[in-house]
């Protein structure tokens, strides 16, 4: 175990099976929140399985080898303890909160689901018909539907993106349980993953306890690394659904990202925020809602992902506003690529992602949301002490360029969704 | 074996000042961050609107971003957003409220800004008119939602008389008919230190906080005192129903209210015990993997009937609604699951839980109070809630009446709740869509 102290939190690191620990003591606080990363997101997925992966990760708390699935759920609520699981771009996470002495007896239960699934077939029987309810729910949902058709114009045939992590109906009708316990056996305990831990106990007691419940970790061959050809948009790409009997219509404009281990990766971060992340602080979100009254809510997202997550601007605008609120989410983006907003964007863009990092220490999930970034891309044990300097030293021309290459006025994909236009 | 739930600590108290002019001031230390989180709370909400006007409190929320004359419309944005603040504003039935979590050494400027609004919002024509299309897109956007569509008609149907029944956001065309001089009467009647109080959670010493609020706010006149409600809700001598049939939305609903208490009713604590008992603390469907064991979800999700079910216990200032909503599945019965919702809560009223049943209610109950508390944003929301609505005068005070709460308390709790008379049903019913012209 090793110890680097780095500010504004001290991050202990260690083994526990096949995760990578890192745990961050907080005095005074009652409970420790958890994240455990498993790489076994979308990205894993083999071609054409999309929603296989949401299905095992749902299955990993339906039960396990010694406890049934009514055992389990009633040993997790005995401690009060919540948890969830949420499949994304390329990992799978579990997370939950526990109070400070439960550690030991939390991290059991989560490890005897993510290492000793039953996969009872009653059990994912009760899965797929939840997973095929939520698909059938988000046909009729704007930001569901909007989702959906962004993904397919924006991602080429196969690729793991291209389906939202609920997946495609015909695959979780089809998948078996023999290919569940096989993407589990591959991709779960083949891979491992990385599992943080922040709240009010000392490191020693933290990394004791994980290597304590995740000690048996089966010996596994670490399946070849998956392999995402790059995927680009070659045009402006565009298209509108009817949700029935909808009031407001779901637009989402977007890009093609880039990985978080990519050296410009900061600057789009910066790039994004001086751009549309913040209805109130960035460009986009000034004008359409504060300036023109257009929509309630505007803001863009970039994944930190290992590959092309999406970088989109969502947006919910009436029907006959679509149009104006595009155009002009659009000339504002025309504003960032010629370079001529003031320097004062840039240093508000600065200051606030710099200043969301102190914020962010207020909550025990904030600071572990920080550690799981670091820890999943290898951004080094002295990451926290040089990310603000790396935020204050992107320039204009850095956010010019970055906004030139990522997100080109003239090839995007647009989906609406909502009432007829 | 489980541990106990440690207790909250005496810095859990807040440390309370009432300044000349009426505003009571609460400050409570957080030293885990150096961070302070400012919350100014008002009276003033959905309960103190008419028809007419409904929607009044939470169009004003807005309008307090609108600017001041010493800090013009953007100003106040940008403030926040330079310190990475986390901020916003809500309004609810019963209060508003504006919130802003800070660096610490940004919060005395936070209190500046919020003691600037109390009194000084321009609420322009130009911008209201302007903000006007914003909320009607907030609402807008809730419409699309088939859970806020039956909500909003269960409630106008669950209260006869008392203005719980006209929600918060309003109606769109009372939304689109609000003249702007009634928006500043409102104002000027509710915004008034003696119809708010100000919570300061952080890093620093309370009685610092309480001396930098003071300073802000100690100049600001009293104001006059807000008129107390006069339409208390009659007594429900039956059932009522209501069905909601739309096109949008894929997935049937079944809610099902019942008049409940106050949140300083003696009942409040058991009731918050029946709701978990019922529906569990933190959900049990979809992602989440916690609530699994409540009764709810075994009758219901784990029968393969519904996808997801919540129960929840509101806390407000006058008596609100005891609610379950459950989300069929594709083509579900509404009427089986109603009548299993209802056969759930007979046994609960009907049988006290078995001494492992309760135990476990009891410690997901004392839980899912102390994690918000673990983020100073969410230990300033808890404290300014239970205060605003009357729950209890502090965290502690709060945690020691939910930690005593027994087995044969939520057994009564919810036989006194769970009464034919004041029971309101509803059913979302998904209808065929027409075809796409």
């Amino acid at each position: 175990m090793s110890a680097v102290a780095a500010a504004p939190f001290a991050v202990e690191r260690g083994r526990a099976g096949r995760l990578r620990v890192a745990v961050a003591p907080i005095a005074g606080l009652r409970s420790v929140v958890v994240l455990l990363a498993l790489e076994a997101g979308q990205w894993s997925e083999p071609a054409g399985r999309a929603g296989v992966a949401r299905l095992v990760a749902q299955s990993l708390v339906r039960g396990t080898t010694s406890r049934s699935a009514e055992r389990w759920a009633s040993a997790l609520d005995d401690l009060g303890a919540v948890a969830r699981v949420d499949v994304g771009a390329h990992i799978a996470v579990v997370s939950g909160q526990a109070l400070a002495g439960d550690l030991s007896a939390y991290l059991r239960l989560v490890a005897d689901a993510v290492l000793r699934p039953a996969f009872d077939p009653a059990q994912i029987e009760m899965v797929r018909a939840e997973a095929l309810a939520a698909l059938d729910e988000e046909s009729r949902n704007t930001r569901g539907v909007a989702d959906r058709v962004w993904r397919e114009l924006a991602y080429p045939p196969l690729h793991p993106f291209r389906s939202r992590p609920l997946g495609d109906v015909d695959v979780v009708r089809s998948t078996s349980g023999e290919e569940i316990a096989a993407f589990h056996r591959r991709e779960i305990l083949g891979r491992g993953g990385v599992l943080v831990l922040a709240g009010g106990l000392e490191a020693r007691s933290m990394v004791a306890a994980a290597e304590a419940a995740f000690a048996d970790w089966p010996s596994v061959a670490e399946p070849e690394p998956c392999v995402v050809p790059e995927a680009a948009l070659s045009a402006t790409r565009r298209r509108a659904e009817i949700v029935p009997d909808k009031t407001q219509s779901d637009v989402i404009l977007g890009w093609l990202g880039l990985p978080r281990t990519d050296p410009r990766f900061v600057a789009a971060r910066v790039t994004n925020m001086v751009f549309a992340a913040d209805t109130f602080a960035s460009r986009a979100g000034k004008v359409v809602r504060d300036e023109l009254g257009l929509a309630y809510y505007l803001f863009s997202a970039l994944g930190a992902t290992k590959g092309q997550a999406p970088w989109t601007v969502r947006m919910g605008v009436n029907p006959r506003n679509v149009e104006r609120a595009i155009e002009t989410t659009l000339a504002e983006l025309r504003v960032v690529l010629a370079g001529s907003f003031p320097d004062a964007d840039l240093e508000l863009a600065q200051d606030k992602l710099v200043g969301e990092l102190q914020v962010a220490l207020e909550s025990p999930a904030g600071i572990a949301q920080m550690i799981l970034e670091a820890e999943l891309f290898g951004l080094g044990p002295d990451h926290f002490t040089r990310y603000p300097a790396q935020l204050r030293a992107i320039t204009k021309e850095q956010v010019i360029e970055t906004a030139r290459t990522f997100l080109p006025a003239d090839r995007y994909a647009l989906a609406i969704a909502g009432p007829p236009l | 074996m489980t541990a106990e739930i440690a207790p909250p600590r005496l810095s859990d108290a807040p440390v309370t000042r009432t300044l000349g002019n009426g505003l009571v001031l609460h400050a409570v230390e957080a030293r885990h961050a150096p961070v302070v989180s400012v919350w100014v709370w008002y009276q003033v909400g959905g309960r103190n609107e008419v028809p007419g006007t409904t929607g009044m409190s939470h169009f004003l929320e807005h309008m307090l971003f609108k600017g001041t004359p010493a800090h013009p419309k953007g100003d106040l944005d940008r403030l926040l957003a330079r310190y990475g603040a986390v901020w916003n504003a809500f309004t609810s039935e019963d209060v508003t409220c504006y919130f802003e979590t800070v660096p610490r050494e940004r919060y005395p400027t936070a209190l500046e800004l919020e003691a600037d609004r109390m009194h000084h919002a321009l609420i322009s024509p130009e911008e209201t008119e302007a903000e006007r299309t914003v909320i009607v897109s907030e609402r807008e956007g809730y419409e699309n939602d088939p859970s806020f569509l039956l909500g909003e008609e269960l409630q106008a149907v669950a209260f006869s008389r008392h203005p719980y029944g006209q929600g918060v956001i309003g109606s769109k065309e009372e939304i689109l008919l609000m003249p702007r001089d009634a928006l500043y009467e409102h104002y000027r009647r509710f915004y008034a230190p003696s119809n708010a109080y100000v919570v300061l959670v952080g890093d620093d010493d309370a009685r610092s906080m309480l001396d930098h609020a003071e300073a802000a706010f100690a100049r600001l006149e009293a104001g006059a005192p807000a008129s107390p409600l006069r339409a208390p809700e009659p007594a429900q001598h039956g059932e009522r129903r209501v069905v909601v049939r739309r096109a949008g939305g894929a997935v049937p609903l079944v809610q099902v209210a019942f008049k409940s208490v106050s949140a300083s009713d003696p009942l409040t604590p058991a009731l918050q015990g029946v709701a978990v008992a019922l529906g569990g603390s933190s959900g049990g469907s979809r992602e989440a993997a916690s609530g699994r064991s409540s009764r709810l979800y075994r009758a219901l999700v784990g029968a393969g009937l519904a996808t997801e079910v919540e129960a929840s216990a509101g806390l407000n200032k006058d008596p609100y609604l005891f609610q379950v909503e459950a989300t069929l599945r594709p083509g579900g019965d509404h009427r089986a699951v109603e009548a299993r919702i209802l056969e759930e809560l007979d046994r609960l009223a009907g049988e006290e839980m078995s001494e492992e049943e309760f135990a476990r209610v009891r410690k997901q109950l004392l839980a899912a109070n102390a994690f918000p508390s673990d983020t100073v944003t969410g230990r300033a929301f808890r404290l300014g809630q239970l205060l605003s609505t009357g729950a209890a005068p502090s965290i502690g005070d709060w945690y020691a009446r939910l930690s005593d709460v027994t087995s044969a308390e939520v057994r009564r709790a919810a036989a006194a709740t769970f009464e034919e008379l004041s029971r309101t049903v509803g059913w979302f019913v998904p209808v065929p869509s027409e075809p796409a012209a």
